[in-house]
């Protein structure tokens, strides 16, 4: 049983693919070539996505054509943002690699990388 | 006798004294997880003496016809059993200061851990429908030029990657890297993270407070670099860092990190020296008895 979050990840990831306003139909056609799945299910996804403001859809006769809000790639920087934003806000929330440095700190780092690293291959 | 100046002579050396003696010493860095529980174990002593002195400041006098009854008074047993008189406002202050400090950092507490949360989940709405699940890295890759690796720790926790870390890394890099971010949630550091952020939100101006959320964070970071030198040598570790950090820096910006990255690099590239068990044993010790500590100050006859 998959999740519902699954399915909405996967109608979005063929909306931003194609590129293009693409109906139900369409979608519930692209996943049937990996695996069956019910027209009203994706329908049912496909207006909770709407709802929550990641679809767009105008009428086109009888359906709906359905189009991502913003690109991959805007969400994609905005999720960069926030995760690589002022931490100050939210210290808990995500744990960084490293922290954001100064060319400073980050020519001190290399001197420290340079010197030990020298000294342990010799 | 009151115990309140023996109290608040304790909280003073623990808040202010404390600090100083673990700042100076060398062994925090090379036991990373024992420093960290001690610093959890300062600010509850620090707490518990706070809260007893606080009591015992509301009660002045009332322990001079001592007594077995009065002893157990000062130790804060049989409240409100001792004597026949009705509560004074004394005697309400005496319960409502203590119970105050520990509700603040109850409060604390839980409000660190569910705004964390709340930004967590509202990142990972949109982390589930952009990134890529990567069953390789066994992480989720999200599509974007900067150098990015991070965690988002919990019941429903997720390693990201940014494309551009996974084009900048070699291969054994980047496992170091992701490596360093699955102990920050298998450890459970978000926790230990929110209680000191919660500790110095509530004793704001304490020297112990400060030092105690910016010493856990750097501690929580050798922990994970601990775990990541497990599985990969030094260099691979100390050159991630590097890069990751190199290609991070914005030309001309404010440092944000200071130089824990710094310190970091050079404790993973410097020799790698244990504590003794010696040193470990009796610290660990120290930790486990400090909380308790005012608790004897308090009712010294208490235990004979």
């Amino acid at each position: 049983m998959r999740r519902l979050g699954e399915l909405e990840a996967e109608i979005m990831d063929r909306l931003w693919k194609w590129g293009r306003p693409a109906t139900v139909r369409e979608v519930v056609d692209d996943i049937n070539t990996h695996r069956p799945i019910a027209y009203t299910t994706v329908m049912t996804v496909a207006n909770i996505l709407f709802n929550k403001g990641w679809l767009q859809r105008s009428k086109q006769g009888r359906a709906w054509l359905y189009t991502p809000v913003r690109s991959r790639e805007a969400y994609s920087a905005a999720l960069m943002e926030d995760a690589l934003g002022t931490s100050e806000d939210r210290p808990a929330a995500l744990a960084h690699f490293v922290e954001k440095m100064s060319d400073e700190e980050v020519a001190a780092l290399r001197k420290a990388l340079r010197n030990t690293g020298g000294r342990s291959r010799t | 006798m009151n115990a309140a100046p023996a109290l608040i002579g304790y909280a003073a050396a623990i808040g202010f004294l404390s600090p100083r003696v673990m700042l100076r010493s060398a062994w925090p860095h090379r036991a990373p997880a024992l420093a960290a529980a001690t610093w959890q174990a300062l600010a509850a002593s620090f707490s518990i003496s706070v809260a007893l002195a606080a009591y015992h400041l509301a009660t002045p006098t009332e322990h001079l016809h001592a007594g077995v009854m009065g002893i157990l008074h000062s130790c804060g047993v049989a409240l409100g059993a001792v004597g026949s008189h009705a509560p004074t406002t004394a005697d309400r202050l005496a319960v409502a200061l203590p119970v105050a400090v520990a509700l603040a950092l109850a409060a604390g507490f839980a409000f660190q851990v569910v705004r964390a949360r709340r930004a967590r989940s509202r990142h990972r709405a949109v982390l589930d429908m952009v990134g890529r699940r990567s069953h390789r890295l066994d992480a989720i890759v999200v599509e974007h030029t900067a150098a990015a690796a991070y965690c988002l720790p919990g019941r429903h926790p997720r390693i990201v990657v940014s494309g551009g870390a996974v084009r900048l890394l070699s291969p054994e890099q980047l496992d170091a890297v992701l490596e360093h971010e699955r102990a920050h949630v298998a450890g459970r550091h978000h926790l230990a993270l929110a209680a000191v952020e919660a500790f110095s939100m509530v004793f704001l101006r304490v020297p112990l407070a400060r030092h105690a959320r910016e010493q856990t964070a750097l501690l929580l970071e050798m922990i994970a670099d601990d775990r990541a030198l497990r599985r990969h040598s030094r260099d691979v570790l100390a050159s991630a860092m590097y890069e990751m950090a190199a290609a991070r820096a914005p030309r001309g910006a404010f440092a944000m990190g200071g130089d824990s990255a710094l310190v970091r690099l050079q404790r993973v590239l410097g020799p790698r020296r244990g504590t003794h068990p010696a040193l470990r044993g009796s610290v660990a010790a120290a930790a486990i008895t400090v909380p308790l500590l005012p608790l004897l100050v308090t009712c010294p006859l208490g235990i004979v």
